[in-house]
């Protein structure tokens, strides 16, 4: 079904935006390299392109005169959510392009920020692109050609918003969100091992390795005491 | 910090950026250190006291303005201490500190948007499993009531960013959890902290951020414009203006009640309305001072209902009534309806201005012919030429007069000086207390007596 589909769709692009986003946030920094810039440009253009998808989708069912309310409210929820997205996709590109321009990997190289984050971020680019690994296969100097792909890219999104806005009417007022606050509490328990990320530098453990540590210690005494008692009844 | 036009990256904001990536240089840079963490190594760690000396040698500059200056980088965001997040210092001491990274480095072109800001609490919310306390979770409510339409992207994201970052190593997912945090402690301060990216009123002869950079036509246009402007402004020397600030100083001082007492009692300390009564817009017998005012200048003795009726008076003895009635009917013009504006221009010129009207008024010729052609079209300024005429011949001569008749000066015999209220006192108290503390006239021994003076109920009715 249509729904089914755009549904998908805006997850697979919420996605991306949000992998994206996460990539872009090094960049400048002490991760950042020609791997990286190559990542940044594979999630973008995927991004992209699932825009494009979700777009005509969404555009033809709420183009369609012969909706009903409810699905047309549930098809207007969807469009609310696709062009923030959309807005996001945008900021983070701009500013990516922003940041790829002050710290430019080619010559003359201005030293990047060392901000402490040394490893890749090949996973969070594979996740993006639904793929279980990313090979990169870039030249030398990738990042000169990418600035100017990426500007087009980036007039492309202005574009697309603005056409949005132009051919689809949906105040945003009107439209009422399903999820309410403290939804994302309901998630599955996927969410709640991230609960193990402590911020501050605690001299105390956290509570899963804690639990962890007492199990292990525990099934070690069993078993001493179980080889003690063979032992015991041994000799 | 000067104001600055919004959208614009504020001057000190890219200095500091200059500052920091001069930090960076592999050779010349600030020495960095690795943190241990239990079982993970997180490079990059830099103390204070190594970015204080670094700054005093890089800009020779003293310890204390290096220290200064150390502070304004991690206020700013720019470095964040890596063992208490909220206390945004720079201690001089081995207290370890990270370098931000660029995305989240502070910005005037890139302000914190709602939308990632409420996906930040969510994502946050989701970490604490709803734990949520004092600022942010207000911020969060807040939140939700105002972009609830976007509420369902932004749980989309917050959950999809989490997932993001788990595909990352430990040490780099703390690192960017921190440097998240640190951002929005610059872009959202808690409660209490004054928030760096506050930009003061816009000044509006600061041109700094205004350089135009083509000078074109256009530019040298508005350039003679303002040039043009600026010389017809009427300018007054200093000297004069002051004497003149001066004059109405002293001249003012006995009549403030602030600076000179108002008898017989400030009504607001002894909840006694005597002072109102007295000074009522129309009232038989005037206080004296109200008087006095009146000799003061001609736009006083107009001003208060009082002194105009005793001033008609006057005019009639000299049969020149008509006048201050003249006056007085331009005045209705100019502050009534505007449906009235024809009817009244009408009767004002039937009963003052035209030929062998009952009461004529004297306006020279020019005026006349002037006012005339204006009728033609009449709105409610038409008459203000006449009436700025008939005002000033009315200060020059008739004021003057009445100044030195002898009604005024029976007028103010007659005033009346109320006498200050006697408040009832306890026998042991040394001074007679004020009713009417003033600050001015009070010397400061007496400071004390005021505070008793003016509270609880033997502050009574004094008798008038």
């Amino acid at each position: 079904m249509a729904r089914e589909e755009c549904k998908a769709l805006l997850d697979a692009l919420n996605k991306a935006i949000a992998c994206y986003h996460h990539l872009v946030l090094t960049v400048g920094g002490s991760a950042d390299s020609q791997n990286l810039r190559e990542e940044l440009q594979k999630t973008r253009q995927k991004a992209q392109e699932l825009a494009v998808a979700t777009r005509a989708q969404l555009t033809a069912a709420l183009r369609d005169r012969g909706l009903g309310a409810e699905e047309r409210a549930e098809f207007e929820r969807l469009w609310v959510a696709f062009s923030g997205c959309l807005d996001l996709l945008e900021a983070d590109m701009r500013r990516a392009l922003a940041l790829s321009t002050a710290f430019p990997l080619h010559a003359p190289r201005r030293p990047l920020v060392r901000t402490g984050v040394a490893g890749g971020a090949a996973g969070v680019a594979a996740r993006a692109l639904s793929a279980r690994s990313l090979r990169h296969e870039a030249e030398g100097d990738f990042d000169v050609d990418d600035l100017r792909e990426q500007e087009c890219e980036i007039l492309q999104v202005s574009e697309m918003i603005h056409d949005m806005e132009m051919k689809v009417n949906v105040p945003r007022w009107t439209v009422q969100a399903r999820q309410t606050a403290g939804a994302e509490l309901l998630s599955s328990a996927g969410a709640c091992s991230v609960g193990a990320v402590s911020v501050q530098e605690r001299t105390g453990p956290c509570d899963p390795s804690k639990a962890l540590a007492a199990t292990v210690f525990s099934a070690v005494l069993l078993a001493a005491v179980a080889l003690a008692v063979c032992v015991a009844k041994l000799s | 910090m000067a104001g600055g036009r919004p959208g614009a990256q504020m001057p000190h904001l890219s200095k500091m950026e200059r500052v920091v990536v001069s930090m960076q240089d592999p050779d010349q840079g600030v020495e960095m250190r690795n943190q241990r963490l239990r079982i993970t190594v997180i490079p990059h760690t830099v103390a204070g006291s190594d970015v204080v000396d670094w700054l005093v040698q890089k800009y020779c500059i003293s310890e204390e303005e290096a220290l200064h200056l150390g502070t304004l980088l991690v206020l700013h965001g720019y470095l964040y201490p890596l063992r208490r997040p909220r206390s945004l210092v720079l201690r001089p001491d081995d207290t370890p500190y990270r370098f931000q990274t660029p995305y989240f480095w502070t910005s005037t072109l890139w302000p914190a948007a709602e939308l990632d800001y409420a996906i930040y609490l969510t994502k946050k919310n989701i970490r604490k499993q709803g734990a949520l306390v004092g600022h942010e979770k207000e911020h969060y409510d807040q939140l939700h009531r105002k972009i609830s339409h976007t509420w369902d992207l932004v749980v989309m994201q917050a959950r999809e960013q989490l997932r993001a970052a788990k595909q990352r190593r430990k040490g780099d997912r703390l690192v960017i959890a921190c440097q998240e945090q640190t951002y929005w402690l610059v872009n959202r301060p808690p409660p209490g902290v004054p928030s760096v990216l506050e930009q003061g009123p816009e000044r509006s002869s600061c041109t700094a951020g205004r350089v135009q950079m083509t000078k074109n036509t256009e530019f040298y246009k508005r350039e003679m414009e303002r040039y043009r402007k600026a010389l017809t402004r009427a300018r007054v020397k200093s000297s004069v203006c002051l004497e003149a600030y001066l004059k109405f100083s002293s001249q003012h001082a006995p009549h403030d009640p602030i600076m000179s007492g108002c008898l017989p009692s400030n009504p607001w300390v002894t909840d006694d309305d005597t002072y109102w009564t007295m000074n009522a817009p129309s009232v038989t017998v005037p206080t004296k001072l109200r008087v006095e005012r009146w000799g003061f200048s001609f736009q006083e003795l107009l001003e208060d209902p009082l002194g105009r009726a005793h001033f008609m008076d006057f005019l009639r003895t000299e049969f020149s009534a008509e006048n201050l009635s003249f006056w007085e009917a331009c005045e209705e013009l100019r502050h009534g309806g505007q449906a009235q504006v024809h009817a009244m221009v009408d009767a004002v010129y039937q009963q003052f201005l035209a030929p062998g009207a009952a009461c004529w008024v004297n306006i020279d010729s020019r005026t006349m012919e002037r006012t005339l052609e204006g009728l033609q079209q009449p709105h409610r300024y038409v008459l203000d030429d006449a009436q700025l005429h008939i005002y000033m011949l009315m200060k020059k001569d008739s004021y003057s007069r009445f100044l030195k008749s002898a009604a005024y000066k029976d007028l103010l015999a007659q005033a009346v000086i109320p006498p200050e209220a006697k408040r009832r006192v306890f026998p042991f108290m040394r001074k007679l207390p004020h009713s009417s503390p003033s600050p001015a006239l009070l010397p400061a021994s007496t400071s004390g007596e005021p505070v008793a003076a003016a509270s609880g109920p033997e502050c009574g009715d004094g008798g008038t």
